[in-house]
């Protein structure tokens, strides 16, 4: 059996755990402090892709990143970059896909820590941004952990979206999920099995991982 | 967090190292030929070398993934007027070619007897019957107008199920999920040895030819290669594969 497509799908999907590291926690950071209209509109449009079709992500992206069209044309003739049909454009679809699920549990976590902690830090000279790293991160790193290990596991499940703009291309963008549909349309149902059955386990030791971590939560010390 | 940005960075890197591939050849492929194709690409890498990648849907589909940019070098339809309309958008070298003439099967698990077929859909015992859909698959198109022609279409249409692709409908009637389906001959070959159908060939006249038209696309980065590929699909040697699969060459 050809296990492009599970490392394929295990690298898409720790590629957009860390670029969704990178800009949920200061996001997730922002968004947890105070609330305006900018934050509302801009949390829901980060919420949407859990309750929208996939493929109405995947239309819309299909659309903007054609090279004959839009933002896809400029940069096909600018910088000779394409998206759609590329593994560029899966990990563009994953990281608006799964953001969700990075900024979600993040978010709601440093709004459950008590203002006194920050409070305490600048009232001890430490500057913003010192506190986010040494004083709030450490004190959620169980639910960062939840939100990565979340993010990559629903990376994993994308279906519906590379579907539409990957284009099923063997070593490219053919991930495990597409794989085990592209092998029952072959009626090679060993290896559907076989796919399914390495996704089947990677998730579920993923899920379980989710509830343990949660279940040694580091507290709060001033709960 | 100072410790572990340069690993992320290491990760980053390593996984973003592009693979570079031998020659190889990335050709959409209609439906209908997905068993075909693997014997074709074997005896063409024998013959020269040069690896066949095959990236299977429905003509209409991958005629849209073209359109739209995918990086495929040539296109292996189930009809000709995806070819010629991608032709007449300029996305290919020259006029599509006819490689191979499809044919029509009715299919089934069972061994429901086909003497009789349009008496058998209309029939009780009949639940399910699926057909590639015909907007972007020909087989679906041709299916379509067989059943049309035999006056049926109108009485069963409640009864239809629409695949994706003709391998889609294949599916379906190898699982057993419809009673019947419409299918390529090719089948019958991919079948051999997997799973037990009954089938029963469409009479031609009832359809439009499946003339299968192929082209290089214009943007391929191989068109040597994809040359060499198309010439040995108009060869003998494709032609004596292509029969046993039950195209008409």
């Amino acid at each position: 059996m050809d296990l492009t497509p599970i490392w394929l799908t295990l690298k898409l999907a720790a590629i957009t755990t860390v670029i969704l590291l990178i800009i949920g926690l200061p996001l997730a950071y922002w968004l947890s402090k105070g609330r305006s209209i900018a934050k509302i509109i801009l949390e829901a449009i980060i919420t949407m892709p859990l309750v929208l079709p996939p493929s109405v992500l995947g239309f819309y992206l299909l659309m903007a990143f054609s090279p004959k069209h839009g933002i896809g044309e400029w940069l096909h003739n600018a910088f000779d970059i394409q998206m759609v049909f590329s593994f560029k454009g899966l990990v563009l679809a994953s990281v608006i896909y799964s953001m969700p699920f990075m900024i979600g549990p993040i978010k709601s976590a440093l709004q459950q820590l008590p203002l006194s902690l920050s409070q305490a830090s600048y009232t001890l000279g430490k500057s913003e941004r010192e506190t986010f790293i040494k004083i709030l991160l450490p004190n959620i790193r169980a639910s960062v952990l939840t939100a990565a290990i979340l993010t990559f596991a629903h990376t994993l499940g994308e279906f519906g979206v590379v579907l539409m703009i990957g284009g099923n291309i063997p070593g490219v963008t053919r991930v495990a999920s597409i794989a085990v549909y592209d092998s029952v349309e072959n009626m090679d149902y060993t290896s559907a099995n076989a796919y399914s059955l390495i996704l089947f386990c990677i998730t579920f030791i993923m899920v379980i991982s989710v509830f343990v971590f949660n279940k040694y939560k580091a507290k709060s010390p001033l709960e | 967090m100072k410790i572990k940005t340069p690993i992320i960075f290491a990760l980053l890197f390593l996984f973003t190292t592009v693979t570079s591939f031998a020659q190889e050849l990335k050709v959409a492929v209609a439906a209908n030929l997905q068993g075909v194709i693997k014997v074709l690409g074997k005896d063409f890498k024998q013959k020269t070398g040069i690896d066949i990648q095959p990236i299977v849907g429905s003509s209409g589909n991958l005629s849209t993934q073209i359109k739209n940019g995918a990086p495929f070098d040539m296109f292996l339809s189930a009809d000709m007027s995806f070819p010629e309309s991608l032709a007449k958008e300029g996305f290919s070298t020259k006029e599509p070619a006819i490689y191979a003439y499809g044919s029509l099967i009715i299919c089934s698990a069972q061994n429901i007897g086909f003497e009789n077929w349009e008496r058998l859909l209309l029939s009780g015992r009949i639940k399910k019957i699926a057909i590639a859909n015909p907007a972007i698959a020909p087989y679906g198109k041709a299916a379509e107008e067989s059943l049309k022609l035999k006056g049926v279409l109108g009485d069963i249409q409640s009864k239809i199920v629409t695949g994706e692709s003709i391998s889609q409908v294949n599916t379906y009637i190898t699982t057993g999920t419809v009673d019947v389906g419409f299918t390529t001959r090719a089948l019958v070959k991919d079948a051999e040895g997997k799973t037990a159908i009954y089938w029963k060939e469409i009479d031609p006249k009832s359809y439009t030819p499946i003339k299968q038209g192929m082209i290089i696309l214009k943007q391929s980065k191989e068109i040597a290669n994809a040359q060499k590929f198309y010439d040995y699909m108009l060869s003998p040697a494709a032609k004596t594969i292509l029969k046993e699969y039950g195209y008409g060459v």
